[in-house]
């Protein structure tokens, strides 16, 4: 499901129920590309991405980020081996749902408190991704040929991971816009643990690595709309004392 | 609204257990589906799965006329399933064959508050 590029509304102005214009078009219509073509994109192009980001809106205009771009095969096969084998360690000790009964009991008895201290980073989803990649049936980068990390500065204002995500958005926007692939990647943090990836990408205080976008031509054209769980929205509108009007969002 | 009680606050639950995790529902229509390997190549963990190819298989080498059987959702032994209803398969199938029935919500301690079991495209207000 595609829009077309003549149904198309103007940007700047706003009437119920009108087409979508071009940049409601890309944001609808990014999906996150995990195949790539081998070729990387030109150089130009990276560079008018980055520039994307190097505009975002930031806290204090503080700007907290730091990009290092990876094109090297070599170093993205190293970081793919390597990220396979922390991921394998941790779903040693992690992974219950894999082998005999003695060994999902014996971590069933602690994992769950690891899990509720740890509830972002183990929660079903990664923990279901990762015991995939330590099974072999999946990769951590997707073979891209080209990595953007968004590399944090924990002194921004307020709240610097928000300003990355902003800086990450407006790249990926970009780059679907200009018809290339790309993806978030937050399992580039299980490189942190190993001292030899902090110490390649200079990533020490006050820098921090939590995501990384993968970049590269998609193969094939996934790009297209997909259907999402209506939201309950809650509006403010009356009195303090009255209870909020909730709609459903997209019903 | 659905509320998040002191059983939901207290109990972490059991990823691979169907009645713990509502994971998403795939329908694959065969009369459709064209066997590319689209759907395999572009799933985020590998869950997608057919008799012949596994995922790392359509990657590396997938000919053009190679026919890869018509995906479904692996299943883990209890008989849950790893789909996160992103549906990229849906968006990628050239064929629009594939489609989606239910939404990702794990129970208890993640359970997910302000999303409701509806799923829709986006919507032109």
């Amino acid at each position: 499901m595609s829009v077309q590029e003549e149904d198309l509304s103007p940007l700047g102005k706003y009437e119920e129920g009108m087409p979508w214009n071009p940049v409601e078009k890309v944001i609808f219509e990014r999906r996150s590309i995990r195949s790539f073509k081998k070729e990387p994109l030109p150089d130009g192009m990276i560079e008018r991405i980055l520039e994307a980001g190097r505009f975002a809106p930031s806290a204090g205009n503080m700007q907290p980020w730091k990009f290092i771009v990876v094109k090297s095969p070599e170093i993205l096969a190293e970081m793919e081996k390597d990220a396979v084998k922390v991921i394998k360690f941790f779903m040693f000790f992690l992974d219950y749902t894999r082998g005999g009964i003695l060994r999902r009991l014996f971590i069933l008895s602690w994992v769950k408190w690891i899990i509720r201290l740890m509830k972002n980073k183990l929660h079903p989803v990664p923990v279901g991704l990762m015991s995939q990649i330590a099974q072999g049936k999946t990769s951590v980068f997707h073979g891209a040929p080209t990595l953007v990390l968004l590399v944090e500065d924990r002194r921004g204002v307020a709240c610097p991971p928000t300003d990355i995500g902003i800086c990450g958005q407006n790249m990926v926007l970009a780059a679907h816009s200009m018809g290339a692939g790309s993806c978030w990647i937050g399992l580039v943090q299980v490189l942190m643990y190993l001292p030899k990836w902090r110490k390649i990408f200079g990533i020490k205080y006050p820098y921090k690595l939590n995501d990384c976008i993968a970049l590269g031509w998609p193969n094939p054209k996934a790009d297209g709309m997909v259907p999402r769980e209506v939201q309950l929205v809650q509006w403010y509108e009356k009195g303090l004392n009255d209870a909020p009007r909730v709609t459903k969002q997209g019903d | 609204m659905k509320k998040f009680t002191i059983v939901d606050r207290l109990r972490i639950p059991t990823y691979d257990n169907p009645k713990h995790m509502k994971t998403a529902d795939l329908f694959f229509n065969p009369a459709k589906c064209k066997q590319c390997g689209v759907c395999i190549k572009i799933c985020p963990g590998g869950c997608l799965v057919t008799d012949k190819v596994t995922k790392k298989e359509v990657w590396q080498d997938m000919k053009s006329g190679v026919k890869a059987g018509v995906p479904r959702v692996m299943t883990l032994k209890s008989g849950a399933t790893l789909c996160i209803a992103c549906f990229c398969c849906g968006a990628a199938c050239p064929n629009g064959a594939i489609s989606i029935k239910r939404n990702f919500d794990p129970k208890y301690f993640y359970k997910r508050l302000t999303q409701t079991e509806d799923m829709r495209y986006p919507k032109r207000y």
